[in-house]
């Protein structure tokens, strides 16, 4: 990616200034995230009068949040917890998602027109509106709740809508159908097709809605807490429940509970950046 | 696949960077001084030496649940249950109403999902809106002897449980006043409105400028100030019901009615004495606690509720803390203004829809501990740190706020009126009163929006 | 085309990730649609059929039509800022800026943070960072806290949801231009194509996917706006700041008047999918194939 080219000065000015913006959007972007850090290590006191200082605490900062929300959380029972549901939710709506844009996209018929249009139409659905619906269905006459599967298949359902939508505008504008006619004349079948052709094509769109669907079942709070109830199996933000008081919250360790929450997230987002940049990587050289 | 191999390094880096710091915190924290203040209140014993309970060896092994909606004694409650599941072998399995889940609209879900909680612990209104739906029958239980004057009737049934007992009026910190007056204060020595008014002014002369923290929030503006118009109609539950039926019939104009005007009184005297006066819809209500231990300011409108936001903001078990009555006019002969509005607030509900005898048996059985094991007696008080509503139990409560209204429940210096209003009462009427506190309506309007909200009722 | 494929294909491409979907989405949908005819207040055993006796009752709750008014405002300024904003963010991140992947991952912090910690940080900025600024400066916009002026609260309002949006937005703007060959920026630029003329007429075309994808995205969550009403203002200063979604939820649930809630969720429903409708239909008629 070489930059220089006539008007070079001109250029790199304009790029500092490019810079310099993005470091003051970025440093706004980032502000709430450091407050979350910085107050994590203070007490409740301090939080409230001093919420910016390192240094002016009057008690000093201390990991004794993390300790406390850790044990509180009971931290490594509920990662499991978080760990399976999101892992297996996310694997599977990707893979589903994927498959059904793809069909989507390439037999233009009455079912395809009209599962697409319900999906578009049932995103905007307030989550309210199905709840009891949907606790009733399932609770009420199927009596499937309390378990992790019912879970991770309400979190794929809930979130097949928006993968589709997804993935098909991405197969539509970046998947060239040439491709797969080069690969039927070959002899490929359908299924061969798609996995060892279109499949690898996706990684971009692939690792974007990764993040986002795991993000999403990862810090989900209302749907586990329809359908979790049995202690054993609470995610980390349901686990988080005992910070928050009636009539007030324990701000300093709701804040290291969020840390601690938030980590693999971010683990996650760290190396499935790279995945994007390999995927486009991967898509030039075709 | 060198990339996803460097990326696999980062996310171990990363990942043992976590354990770094768990561990690191766990040492620092069991390594911490013993006498730091922030340490958590310590754990208050519980004799366990003497039970006399009887209980029923039949129920052993039953499984039931409790669903919690006051998140502040959840870890109370496992101690509680903890404790009852080793003597009686009933499994109590404590449920939290988490934040942003109002407790109605858990147990509306619950009901419909077809495992309802076989105890739920709801405000009195939503008691009232499920009882003869889903809850099983009290009345004639051992324990409404202990409780009779905190018992709620529908339709001359019980149906519900009187977990504790919850007052409200205007906090003070001794102290703070009398260090600024210079001499000693008696809280008895305040007995009507203008006197009150008097010390806020004697207080600002001292140096207190703005002496009164009045919270923004939902629960104190739209519930604990304006609900005081039905409560003090003659400070009995009976009395409220019938006053809020005749607005709601409009027999009774509300312009015309004494209290409203009465309460609208108080309620100027404390703005114009509020610490945020500038900006009263701006308060941040943790501060306010900090402002009242530090000394800011010397009165905070609220319930015995708050002292665990005060003990963290720096006041002691020995401090003074105690509670002003609500004035509503200067006649000292008024029950208004000598006594403070003490009901039971929490009520667990007992599920007879779905439960089946042995678990409502069971549920029944751990009411009755509560009230009757020297175990749960002392559990109720010291563990979950509540004002037990029943008269045998022999234990009080350590904090100076509870203290003070145990103390004014034993003596006679509460009333007890419970208000039943609609359920978004205080959400749809919050608006009114903070455009009130805010000064961007006047008595009139606000009457209004009041009359306005009971027609819609009909 | 491969005519006796059809059913197979379908079976195994479209039937799991669809059956997942009505019997997760729809169904449930469908069934709440029946409640809105029903006098059903959530617990009662008996369910009986009143027609549109519900609908009726929505007709009469004028709150709820001026808090649909607010929410049409906040969702203009939304839906523009969140767009505009992550656009051009992205398209920064992704043009070879030094540390750009730092950027990224700051860019994607908000988030993390939901429910009561973010309502909880931006309102201590609102009520006290401003407020002492104001104090230092002397200027009067933060004079007091803007959470107390209904104006300012809905800005307020507006600028938390664009800055937790727009990180969300600068993901699939980024994966868009990442998607873009290389080839086709690099030709733009040999032909001398530069700045402005080459964003509309060789980026933005093959963006339009994206496009359509954000705008609805953004569309669909400013209209259902939830959380972050609730943890920031919570309808604070009186009243002023209630969107529809939190109108919708107090009806049905604090008001307990649970038919007439689930009638207006529907209303609100229709509403949106007619706008957000028009929206993709006018978006997707500029994709381009590749």
């Amino acid at each position: 990616m070489k930059q220089t080219s006539i008007g070079g000065n001109k250029r790199k000015a304009a790029n500092i200034l490019a810079t310099t913006g993005l470091v003051i959007i970025f440093l706004a972007y980032m502000f709430p995230f450091v407050m979350v850090v910085i107050n994590s290590l203070k007490q409740k006191r301090d939080i409230i009068k001093s919420p910016f200082s390192w240094l002016y605490t009057i008690k000093g900062l201390s990991f004794d949040n993390f300790v406390k929300a850790f044990t509180q959380m009971d931290f490594l029972n509920a990662f499991k917890n978080s760990l399976i549901v999101t892992v297996s939710a996310t694997l599977l709506v990707t893979l589903l998602a994927a498959m059904l844009a793809y069909y989507i996209v390439r037999h233009n018929n009455m079912i395809s027109k009209i599962t697409f249009a319900l999906m578009v139409a049932s995103m905007i659905i307030p989550f309210q509106a199905i709840m009891i619906p949907l606790v009733s269905i399932y609770g009420g006459t199927l009596n499937v709740l309390n378990h992790r599967l019912t879970l991770i298949f309400m979190h794929t359902g809930f979130s097949m809508a928006m993968s589709v939508f997804m993935f098909h505008g991405f197969i539509k504008g970046s998947v060239p159908i040439a491709l797969e006619e080069a690969a039927y004349i070959d002899g490929c079948t359908r299924r061969q097709t798609f996995f060892k052709i279109v499949f690898p094509l996706l990684k971009p769109i692939i690792s974007t809605m990764v993040i986002l669907n795991a993000l999403a079942f990862w810090n989900d709070f209302l749907l586990p807490s329809l359908v979790l109830t049995d202690k054993k199996l609470l995610t980390l933000p349901l686990s988080t429940y005992s910070f928050y008081g009636t009539y007030s919250a324990d701000y300093g360790t709701i804040m290291a509970g969020l840390l601690l929450c938030v980590v693999p997230i971010l683990i996650l987002y760290i190396i499935l950046q790279r995945q994007i940049i390999s995927g486009v990587v991967a898509g030039a050289v075709k | 696949m060198k990339k996803s191999a460097g990326a696999k390094g980062i996310a171990v880096i990363l990942a043992a960077a976590m354990a770094a710091t768990m561990l690191t915190g766990c040492r620092f924290g069991f390594a911490s001084d013993p006498d730091d203040p922030n340490e958590e209140v310590k754990e208050v014993p519980i004799d366990t030496s003497i039970d006399t309970f009887v209980y029923d060896s039949s129920l052993q092994g039953t499984k039931i649940t409790l669903l919690n909606s006051k998140a502040e004694i959840q870890v109370a409650l496992e101690k509680m249950s903890q404790a009852f599941e080793e003597k009686s072998g009933v499994h109590v399995e404590v449920m939290p109403v988490t934040d942003g889940d109002s407790p109605y609209t858990k147990v509306v879900s619950m009901y419909n999902s077809g495992t309802p909680p076989t105890m739920a612990i709801l405000d009195t209104t939503d008691v009232i809106a499920l009882a003869e739906e889903k809850a099983a029958d009290l009345t004639g239980e051992d324990w409404n002897a202990e409780a009779e004057e905190y018992l709620t009737e529908v339709n001359g049934k019980i149906y519900s449980f009187p977990l504790c007992i919850e007052g409200r009026g205007i906090i003070y910190n001794k102290a703070v006043i009398e260090e600024a007056l210079g001499r000693e204060f008696d809280p008895e020595s305040i007995r009507s409105l203008d006197e009150f008014e008097e010390l806020l002014e004697t207080l600002k002369e001292a140096g207190i400028e703005k002496p009164v923290s009045l919270a923004k929030e939902d629960w104190s503006l739209g519930a604990h100030h304006l609900q005081y118009i039905y409560e003090t109609y003659d400070g009995t539950s009976e009395g409220a019901q019938g006053i809020i039926d005749e607005i709601k019939n409009g027999k009774l104009k509300l312009d015309t009615y004494g209290r409203l005007g009465e309460f609208l009184d108080m309620f100027d005297v404390l703005k114009a004495y509020n610490v945020a006066k500038g900006d009263p819809l701006g308060a941040d209500y943790d501060e306010m606690a900090i402002d009242l231990a530090d000394g800011k300011t010397a009165f905070w409108f609220n319930g015995n509720w708050a002292w665990p936001n005060l003990a963290e903001a720096g006041a002691e078990e020995e401090d003074d803390y105690g509670f002003l009555p609500y004035f509503l006019n200067n006649d000292t002969d008024d029950f208004a203004n000598q006594k403070i509005q003490a009901s039971p607030s929490k009520q667990v509900m007992v599920d007879g829809q779905m439960s089946s005898e042995k678990e409502q048996a069971a549920a029944k059985e751990f009411l009755n501990w509560i009230v009757f094991s020297e175990i749960g007696q002392q559990m109720l008080v010291k563990t979950c740190n509540v004002i037990p509503p029943f008269i045998n139990n022999p234990y009080e409560p350590a904090d100076p706020l509870s203290r003070d209204i145990y103390e004014k429940v034993q003596s006679g210096g509460t009333f007890n009126a419970s208000a039943i209003v609609p359920n978004d009462h205080w959400a749809v009427l919050l608006s009114a009163m903070q455009k009130y506190l805010a000064e961007r309506s006047d008595r009139e309007e606000l009457t209004e929006s009041i009359i306005e909200y009971w027609a819609e009722q009909k | 085309m491969r005519n006796k494929n059809k059913g197979k294909d379908f079976c195994m491409f479209a039937l799991p990730g669809m059956f997942c979907f009505f019997a997760v989405v729809i169904i449930p949908f469908v069934y709440g649609v029946y409640l809105t005819l029903t006098d059903w207040n959530g617990v009662a055993k008996v369910k009986n059929f009143i027609g549109l006796e519900n609908f009726k009752g929505v007709m009469k709750d004028g709150q709820f039509w001026t808090s649909l008014g607010l929410t049409f405002k906040y969702v203009i300024l939304v839906v523009l800022l969140v767009n505009v904003i992550a656009f051009l963010l992205a398209y920064l991140l992704t043009r070879g800026i030094k540390g750009q992947n730092f950027f990224r991952a700051g860019f994607f912090t908000p988030n993390l943070i939901g429910g009561i910690v973010l309502g909880y940080i931006w309102q201590f900025v609102f009520s006290r960072v401003f407020v002492n600024v104001g104090e230092a400066t002397g200027w009067k916009l933060f004079g007091v806290s803007w959470l107390s002026d209904p104006t300012k609260a809905f800005v307020a309002l507006v600028a938390v949801s664009v800055w937790q949006l727009s990180g969300y937005m600068i993901l699939i703007y980024v994966a868009g231009f990442m998607g873009l060959s290389e080839d086709v920026m690099e030709a733009a630029s040999i032909d001398g194509a530069s700045g402005w003329v080459k964003m509309k007429s060789i980026i933005m075309p093959l963006m339009m996917s994206s496009v359509t994808i954000c705008l609805f995205l953004t569309l669909s969550r400013a209209f259902m706006v939830y959380d972050v009403n609730l943890s920031l203002t919570a309808g604070a200063p009186y009243g002023t700041t209630e969107m529809a979604a939190m109108h919708v939820y107090e009806k049905a649930f604090t008001s307990r008047q649970f038919g007439v809630g689930q009638a207006e969720a529907f209303i609100l429903f229709i509403i949106v999918a007619c706008i957000s409708g028009i929206q993709v239909y006018l978006t997707k008629k500029k994709e381009v194939e590749a």
